[in-house]
């Protein structure tokens, strides 16, 4: 806790309470689920390997583990106790080591209730209340597993719910913020045709070639006895005729293993999809918080208090953006998570959507008549493309010496270094066609590849200059960055508390440098990146008045030099 | 933007000039830990004795390279101020940071000092904010001035309202 203590002399609004007991029945049945089927293995095979004595011991073995956590849970449980008052949330845990946790209520910024599968029977969920601080470990959140549903919705609705005199925000909150619109204000509702984004991510095809990869990895762990198995008992024929059928029909089975590839991942991602966005709302509350609900089998539903969200990400990745998707994620403070992937997943505020959708939704979420994403964005200067160019350039180069000693290789190898190399292929991969492709092609397909790796590194680079950009709304910052994965940032210039300006050498040299706001919301720092010196102080110090100004120094037309000149 | 193009003025305050011969000492100490690890091998294992020297004198060569170039240059570097509404701090040498935080967010103010700087009776101002950014430090400060600047930034501090987050 940072800010100074103050002495608890609140007046205890609700009593001490416990978790539900039935938590130690939902542990215990997902317990089961994994212990009991281990136990059945285990003397199943214990049987078959003529162990009868032996084959005794599992189940009884199972149940006295199953009971024996079972109690312990229960003391566990019986030690965790909470309650909220007017100004704290509090919470006692711990059966040796004792912990005593007090936080106070206006520093509550998110209320995360999950309802996982297996809680679900038993009208059960988890209550994780996020704190302003930077979260160090999973154990230093507020996190009660588990409570009733009604619980659960309570927490939710009077932690972030506070009466309007309580002095929360000595910095100047927005007057649009305190206002409250008309309860319940529904800004997203999920629309099905939707979950036709699902699959436009590079994991599509990743998923497909993970599953081929790890069905290889069995079968030459196995020495190949995995496929002779198979073959054995549907009479497939043998590797070489199979690998011949396909050589000779490449332009039909290669298209069609891509297809097969797709199809496969384009399912498993549209199911993961309708998991987690099923019955997805987005709703703004009367009190300004905003809510999230979400999921088919683990329902999950996110608070955020409205004062609290200091902005959106317009997130694009690469392959969403080519079809014209987008989703958006919050700008927050009190959503970290352990690490910055998790704090990634948590802000999500919307499955991938089309672009236009996503802006609304974004729009309706900063409450601003005009969007700060619409803003036209000042691009950055030729230089900053100039160094993507040469790094593009030293890229290239090394494609080319690999594609070069590659090629060298291939006309040096000899008969009997491809006999080699079909034999280790035929080892582990029951369909070895790899290597005799390999073979077939001709040197030069290598530079060919290596061109390929060059043209992709060029507009790559091209790409992520004309993804930079900054602008300025009168209410938000903006910052735009990325081509694998480009994020429009917008932050709250009231939630802005420092900036850092960072150079390297050629940054020196090329008079460009990053511009970062930092800010306790979200990743908790924002950059312009590779932006010239001149215009980036000029933004940082009209983003957040009086405060980068004053180390500010003009002098009429110049070009910006180094501050630190030499000598 | 306007014609009229900001320059970022250095923070006012340069840091002791101590701080030169502490920053020296550390990359000296360190150079010496780097080098030492490939020569314990080499008076080991006698085939492979030339090849792990050559690893020593490289990692020597390079660590005093820096010894030599990196205190002075951070010594020009380093600046630090502190205004009535911001604190403002400068580090780095090849790479460079400038830092700014005002008053009303600054969440903690600490001074450390690790036994080397201790041997030189220099001191670290250490400036928590909020931000996941990391904290403010301005390092190589004389021990008696750090804690005068860390006393005066408590105390405005806490005159400047704010929640700090």
């Amino acid at each position: 806790m940072t800010t100074a203590q103050r002495p608890p002399t609140d007046h205890p609004l609700g009593d001490w309470q416990g978790l539900s007991p039935l938590s130690v029945w939902a542990d215990t049945a997902v317990g089961a689920l994994f212990i009991v089927p281990a136990a059945i293995v285990g003397t199943v095979v214990l049987i078959v390997l003529d162990l009868p004595w032996w084959a005794l011991a599992p189940l009884p073995g199972a149940l006295a583990l199953i009971g024996g956590l079972t109690a312990l849970d229960m003391t566990v449980l019986k030690a965790v106790s909470y309650r909220v008052t007017d100004e704290r949330m509090e919470m006692r845990s711990g059966v040796l080591a004792k912990t005593y946790r007090s936080v106070p209520r206006e520093r509550v910024r998110s209320v995360d209730v999950a309802a996982p599968v297996y809680a679900r029977p038993f009208g059960l969920c988890i209550v994780t209340v996020g704190t302003g601080e930077q979260v160090g470990s999973e154990s230093d959140q507020v996190k009660l597993q588990f409570v009733t549903a009604a619980q659960g919705e309570r927490l939710r609705r009077e932690l972030l719910y506070r009466d309007p005199p309580t002095a929360v925000g000595a910095e100047g909150a927005d007057g649009a913020e305190g206002a409250a619109d008309a309860d319940g204000l529904e800004l997203a509702r999920l629309d099905r045709r939707w979950f036709a984004y699902a699959p436009a991510t590079t994991a599509t095809l990743g998923i497909g070639i993970g599953a081929v990869a790890a069905l290889i990895g069995a079968n030459a762990q196995s020495e190949g006895w995995i496929h002779r198995w198979i073959s054995e008992r549907t009479g497939l024929p043998g590797s070489a005729e199979i690998g011949a059928f396909v050589m000779a029909r490449l332009l039909f089975v290669v298209p069609a293993a891509l297809f097969g590839l797709l199809l496969s991942g384009t399912v498993v991602l549209v199911a993961v999809a309708v998991e987690t966005w099923w019955d997805y709302r987005l709703t703004r509350e009367s009190n300004g918080t905003v809510v999230m609900r979400r999921g088919l089998l683990n329902s999950q539903s996110l608070t955020i208090e409205g004062r609290r969200l200091n902005g959106v990400t317009l997130h694009e990745p690469l392959v969403l953006r080519a079809v014209g998707g987008a989703d958006v994620r919050a700008v927050a403070t009190g959503l970290g998570a352990a690490d910055a992937e998790k704090t990634q997943a948590k802000s999500r505020l919307c499955p991938p959507m089309p672009r236009a959708r996503a802006r609304e939704l974004a729009a309706d979420l900063m409450r601003t008549p005009e969007s700060p994403l619409d803003l036209p964005l000042t691009a950055h200067p030729r230089a900053a493309l100039r160094r993507r160019l040469v790094r593009a350039g030293w890229a290239s180069l090394a494609g080319f010496a690999v594609a070069a000693g590659l090629a060298w290789l291939h006309t040096l190898a000899a008969a009997a270094w491809w006999d080699a190399a079909h034999e280790i292929e035929e080892r582990l991969n029951p369909l070895p066609v790899a290597t005799h492709l390999v073979e077939a092609a001709p040197p030069w397909g290598w530079w060919l590849l290596g061109a390929a790796f060059a043209a992709v590194a060029f507009w790559y680079a091209v790409g992520s200059h004309r993804a930079l950009g900054h602008g300025l709304h009168p209410r938000y910052l903006v910052v735009r960055q990325g081509m694998a994965v480009r994020d429009t940032v917008t932050l709250e210039r009231s939630a802005v508390i420092g900036w850092r300006i960072t150079r390297t050498p050629f940054q020196r040299r090329a008079g460009l440098a990053h511009v970062s706001a930092t800010t306790a919301s979200g990743k908790g720092m924002y950059t312009a990146a590779d932006v010239g010196l001149g215009q980036g102080l000029a933004w940082a110090g009209l983003a957040v008045p009086d405060l980068l100004s004053q180390f500010l120094e003009r002098d009429g037309g110049e070009r910006p030099e180094d501050p630190r000149a030499r000598g | 933007m306007t014609t009229d193009t900001p320059r970022l003025r250095p923070p006012h305050h340069r840091v002791d000039p101590r701080a030169v011969r502490w920053w020296t000492t550390r990359s000296l100490i360190t150079t010496v830990a780097l080098a030492v690890v490939p020569v314990v091998p080499a008076l080991i294992w006698e085939p492979v004795r030339p090849w792990f020297l050559v690893a020593a004198a490289v990692i020597a060569v390079a660590g005093l390279l820096v010894t030599f170039v990196m205190p002075q240059w951070r010594y020009r570097v380093h600046r630090w101020e502190v205004t009535d509404t911001a604190v403002y701090a400068s580090s780095g040498w090849f790479w460079q940071e400038w830092r700014v935080a005002p008053m009303s967010r600054i969440q903690t103010v600490d001074t450390a000092r690790g036994p080397l700087q201790r041997a030189f009776g220099l001191s670290s101002v250490t400036v928590t904010t909020a931000s996941a950014a990391g904290p403010i430090e301005i390092a190589g400060l004389d021990h008696v001035l750090a804690t005068r600047v860390a006393d005066q930034l408590t105390e405005t501090t806490q005159a400047v309202p704010g929640d700090a987050t």
